[in-house]
């Protein structure tokens, strides 16, 4: 077995969990019934990558993620963070054991669950009842706009769209931080929150118990909101993780929502950001293997979002996007490896992220911070090898990334669910011959590139937001050019859709890290300058800042050895 | 006013409205966490919006479960939770003295007195209940051979806050000989050397000490004994796993034997590390009934399992990293950090080493073991909270035992400290301060107060009457604590009730300090307030 454990730290990083989960609940659901598309039927992904077996108290049997998610008090909403598998909430509270005195209950008020939620625990507990059995098909529709429609218009917290059932261990509250989301927006603010009060020691024993299951643990996908204070909760995090499992490699995507990018009015906040952008990825990069950049600061004008119709404000719009990437990400992960040839039509390409992250980083440039492309959807192969749509259609999700390429690019690219021009399925090797024709006609072409491709495609649930484009089709084949001002598709209409993704190492990353190095060098390091003062109340001397800045401008140098950052000359 | 120029949208409150802004911040958090106190306090069960259940009588959990919003609060809450992390108690009475220290103060602004002056004789009150503090103490002396009594007495008075008599009474001992086992001659305590476990039991609330350790996980290879007596244990911080090297990348083969062949080279250095520990059992248990358990901190993967379970050993792979220190510390010998350095003499000893399943979770108890400086705290209970609550009783327990071996002193509790510390500040150091700081020492005093005020109050008896016949009996020179049931004054010497000394000069450390920066704040400047919805 190689299990894969997901960490997911900060809002916008449980908004994007919200949604892979929600993916992998789909995978399995169709999986198991019967009348579903073959597709789904054996898709040939084993999902035990990523869940866990595991028995309540009752002898019940569950699969549950193997996922620890952070989040503030107060971020889940209407769901308990205990989960309801392990053990049922009863209407009455207990008895008190252990105070003989008085007692006085203090209830906030409860948050109502939205008409999704309400439908999901009328599935489950009235499965039996069959009054309803009346419920008509075009009954069930009408229902299922509605849910569609109060997800569109009321999402507040991550847990209200999640169709999934949680591991108790899984989902840990920050308590005792007096802070609402908006004071939490550096790095400085959340410098002691792991520390302090055994936090970090209830965040490391809930992932042990996750490890401690693993026969062979393949490594930890990691997603941290790096919009602010929880940026530092994630590096004391991984420093933990680096300490105690050494040798598991740690795959991690800093992900942040556009609402993050909007809120720099004066020069001291628009100091504070740079300067938090700047710490804030110096420290995460140095506890992982790879680091990967995800979230545009306009993403529903994006060229990524060519066939979406966002809403850059709704964090449950944007965080669906990136979900699906980390989706597909994910696929070669957990491709069957054994069997015999038969599988071989389904999927290829397998790997795991030891050997993801040793083919983009590990080779002779050393870099660490790759760049993730996608195209949602991908398009259809068309007939002739010599423009294919589907490179030249992948578009970064990376911030500040150059537009020109790289002869030195290291390439690895995740292809599913894509179709033939026709319509029906493309086979696996239909796939590869046309990828490795494309990338033969390419200018310029990667130096190297690893190809996984799987038939399965990307499922939609239905709680997954309206977003999709007129001009796509039911299974995300594109019908025609896009149309502005038709009205958008949800999961009612488009049942799955193709996708292809991509990681890569190249020096269009350079922007990038160049604007780290210079507003820490311009704000922090410099003599007089005007961000000094805050970094010391962050806890960065002077001397700490010259190392990190040393780190940066060594990145820098990597990729561009002809810069002339490298010396210190300010 | 530069400030006002330069963001318009800036709400700044002049000095007056700030400082009732901040006194009553301060009362507020004070009239939350009042009802906490003491043995008749109530207990608090807070329902979430998710219908998730907390219960607590301790003020710093309550305090970290509450959505503060003022700055104010904020300040005062911090201070009170560091209050917690350094000695281990008494958040609750530093929230309900400063919020006294502040509504006292309020008395004498509202008369047109200025803070500063207030402060001044706050200072000045301080020191000298610092130095009084210091005679007032009982000394205890805790050599080599400690006074158990003593130290139960003081455990008993804090867990009778927190949890009903015959529970805390029997935690007492459980606390008590916990930190007596881990205490070590010349070296500090170290209460993680206290393992705090907890399992869920439907109907029972029960907690036993174990002198030895008992862990969260079990071995995962279903051959491997679940009980075994008379065991050796190696505890050893060495991955026996297949790790895939950093050049075993896939890519860099150039054909399948080759990969194959490199696969096998890995997989035969951890499997000859699992032949050098298979080696040392039979070394040691050849020819007896003895038996081998190896608990590693690192991963131990199936085929290693295998081996393992062959050859008789029991296996237990990710073990927290402080059990490695406690383990040494219970069962002897060493941590062994490679394979190489196996000897008999880095292996412990324990008589009796079992498993214990509840559903999916496993606990392996290590008991009789040979010296045991470590311990465990096994908490049983019927659901999450009770455990919860349980829990931080018995760390308040812990901390109040290690405190008083520490400071080797205690205090007389039930208000009795309070009520001689105000005499004494009344009749003599308030005649020697000049001016109008005396009624800054007259405030102070009196906020000492509040902590037997607030105790009568909780225990339903009238406050005055109960405040007068304990200055009555302080002036005729007895020092005399409450009876929480009768009202009636008591010797809290006779009746065991002592509080920890640390804990009380940080109370009366930081109160005033926090208390004086909020009576001289000038100005409060709300801005850059954004109003943006939360996400």
């Amino acid at each position: 077995m190689r299990e894969i454990i997901t960490i997911q730290v900060g809002g916008f990083a449980n908004f994007i969990g919200s949604h892979f989960w929600n993916f992998q609940d789909e995978l399995l659901g169709l999986a198991a019934d019967s009348n579903n598309d073959p597709v789904f039927k054996n898709h040939f992904l084993n999902m035990d990558v990523l869940y866990r077996t595991g028995e309540t108290p009752e002898g019940i049997s569950t699969y549950t993620p193997r996922v620890v998610s952070i989040d503030y008090q107060g971020s889940l909403g209407s769901v308990c963070s205990h989960g309801t598998l392990y053990n049922q909430i009863s209407p009455v509270p207990s008895p008190v054991f252990t105070w003989r005195g008085r007692l006085s209950t203090h209830r906030s008020e409860p948050h109502k669950k939205n008409l999704f939620l309400r439908c999901l625990d009328e599935e489950e507990h009235g499965a039996s009842n069959d009054i309803d059995h009346e419920h008509t098909e075009s009954q069930k529709e009408l229902r299922d706009e509605d849910v569609i429609q109060c997800l569109e218009n009321g999402v507040q917290f991550w847990t209200d769209f999640s169709k999934v059932h949680y591991h108790p261990q899984s989902l840990y509250e920050l308590s005792g931080l007096w802070m609402d989301a908006q004071g939490f927006d550096n790095y400085g603010i959340g410098k002691d929150v792991f520390s302090e009060g055994l936090r970090g020691e209830a965040m490391s024993d809930r992932l042990r118990f996750f490890v401690e299951e693993c026969d062979n643990i393949q490594g930890i996908q990691f997603v941290v909101d790096d919009s602010g204070g929880f940026s530092s909760v994630a590096a004391d995090f991984l420093e933990n993780i680096a300490d105690d499992y050494s040798s598991t490699p740690v795959l991690l995507y800093a992900v942040r929502s556009p609402s993050s990018y909007m809120n720099s009015t004066t020069r001291k906040r628009t100091i504070s950001r740079d300067l938090h952008d700047s710490i804030s990825f110096s420290r995460l990069s140095s506890f992982c293997k790879l680091l990967v950049p995800v979230g545009l600061p306009l993403l529903s004008k994006s060229k990524a979002s060519t066939y979406l119709c966002l809403d850059d404000q709704k964090p449950y719009h944007c965080s669906a996007v990136y979900a699906a990437a980390l989706h597909s990400l994910s696929l070669p992960f957990r491709m069957e490896l054994h069997g015999p040839t038969a599988n071989l039509s389904c999927v290829s390409g397998s790997s795991d992220i030891n050997s993801i992250i040793q083919m983009l980083s590990g080779q002779s440039r050393q870099n660490m911070v790759a760049i993730l492309d996608a195209a949602m959807p991908a398009p259809c192969l068309i007939g002739s090898l010599a423009e294919q749509p589907l490179l030249s259609n992948l578009q970064p999700l990376t911030p500040e990334v150059a537009e020109e390429e790289d002869l030195q690019s290291l390439e690895s690219l995740v292809i599913h669910g894509v179709l033939q021009s026709g319509g029906h399925q493309a086979s696996v090797s239909e796939v590869e011959e046309t990828i490795s024709a494309a990338y033969g006609n390419a200018m310029p072409m990667p130096r190297f590139s690893h190809l996984s491709v799987a038939l399965c495609p990307l499922p939609i649930p239905l709680p997954f937001p309206s977003i999709f484009n007129y001009a796509i089709g039911k299974r995300g084949e594109l019908l025609g050019t896009p149309a502005l001002d038709l009205p958008s598709k949800g999961s009612l209409d488009v049942s799955s859709i193709p996708m292809a993704v991509r990681l890569r190492n190249s020096s269009a990353v350079l922007p990038f890290l160049l604007n780290r190095l210079e507003s820490l060098r311009s704000y922090g390091i410099r003599q007089g300058a005007p961000g000094a003062d805050l970094l010391r109340s962050w806890g960065f001397g002077k001397d700490e800042l010259e190392d990190i800045g040393e780190v940066l401008s060594n990145m820098v140098a990597a990729l561009d050895p002809g810069s002339n950052l490298t010396s210190d000359s300010d | 006013m530069s400030l006002r120029v330069l963001n318009p949208n800036a709400e700044v409150l002049n000095k007056s409205a700030a400082l009732h802004i901040n006194i009553n911040a301060a009362k507020g958090l004070q009239d939350v966490l009042k009802t906490n106190l003491g043995p008749k306090g109530t207990i608090k069960m807070l329902v979430g919006g998710a219908g998730d259940i907390k219960l607590t009588k301790d003020g710093n959990t309550l305090l970290k479960e509450m959505q503060i919003q003022s700055p104010t609060a904020i300040m005062i809450a911090r201070t009170a939770v560091a209050q917690d992390d350094i000695s281990g108690d008494g958040t609750t009475s530093t929230v309900i003295f400063i919020g006294e220290l502040m509504k006292q103060s309020e008395r004498y602004i509202d008369e047109g007195m200025h803070p500063r002056v207030l402060v001044d004789g706050f200072e000045v009150a301080k020191r000298a209940t610092l130095q009084f503090l210091e005679k007032f103490k009982t000394p205890v002396v805790m050599g080599d051979d400690p006074d158990k009594e003593i130290l139960k007495m003081v455990a008993r008075t804090t867990l009778r806050t927190k949890l009903y008599e015959a529970l805390a009474d029997q935690l007492t001992d459980i606390v008590v000989n916990a930190v007596l086992c881990i205490r070590r001659p010349q070296e500090p305590i170290d209460l993680f050397m206290v393992e705090i476990m907890h399992m869920r039991h439907k109907f029972d609330v029960d907690t036993k000490l174990i002198e030895g350790l008992v862990l969260d996980h079990g071995s995962r290879h279903p051959d491997m004994k679940r009980r075994a007596e008379n065991c050796y244990i190696l505890t050893c911080n060495v991955s026996l796993e297949y790790e895939k090297s950093e050049i075993n990348a896939g890519f860099f083969y150039s054909n399948a034997e080759q990969r194959e062949a490199m696969v096998a080279a890995e997989r035969h250095s951890v499997d000859e590390k699992v032949k050098k520990i298979i080696e040392l059992k039979n070394e040691v248990c050849a020819g007896t009934e003895n038996n081998f358990v190896v608990i590693n901190q690192k991963g131990i993967d199936p085929p290693s399992l295998d081996l393992l379970a062959r050859a008789g050993i029991i296996a237990l792979r990710r073990a927290k990293r402080r059990n490695m220190e406690r383990l040494v510390l219970a069962c002897g010998g060493e941590a062994v950090n490679s394979v190489d350095d196996l000897t008999p003499d880095c292996l412990g000893w324990a008589g009796l080493v079992y498993e214990h399943v509840l559903g999916e979770e496993k606990y392996t108890f290590v008991e009789n073991v040979k010296n045991p400086y470590s311990c465990t705290i096994l908490i049983k209970g019927p659901n999450d909270h009770t455990i919860a609550q349980i829990k931080d009783a018995v760390r308040d327990g812990l901390r109040a035992v290690k405190n008083t071996l520490e400071d080797e002193a205690v205090i007389l509790g039930a208000g009795a400290f309070e009520v001689a510390a105000r005499q004494h500040l009344i009749s003599e150091v308030k005649k020697t301060v000049q001016g109008r700081a005396q009624l800054g020492v007259e405030a102070f005093a009196d906020a000492l107060l509040v902590i037997p005020k607030t105790l009568a109050e909780n225990a339903g008896l009238d406050t005055q009457d109960v405040i007068i016949s304990l200055t009555g009996e302080h002036d005729r020179g007895n020092v005399v604590g409450l009876n929480q049931h009768t009202g009636e004054p008591i010797d809290p010497q006779m009746e065991g009730i002592f509080d920890n000394y640390s804990v009380k000069r940080q109370i009366i450390n930081s109160g005033p300090v926090i208390a004086s920066q909020l009576l001289l704040v000038d100005e409060v400047i709300r801005a850059g307030r954004n109003m943006r919805k939360p996400s």
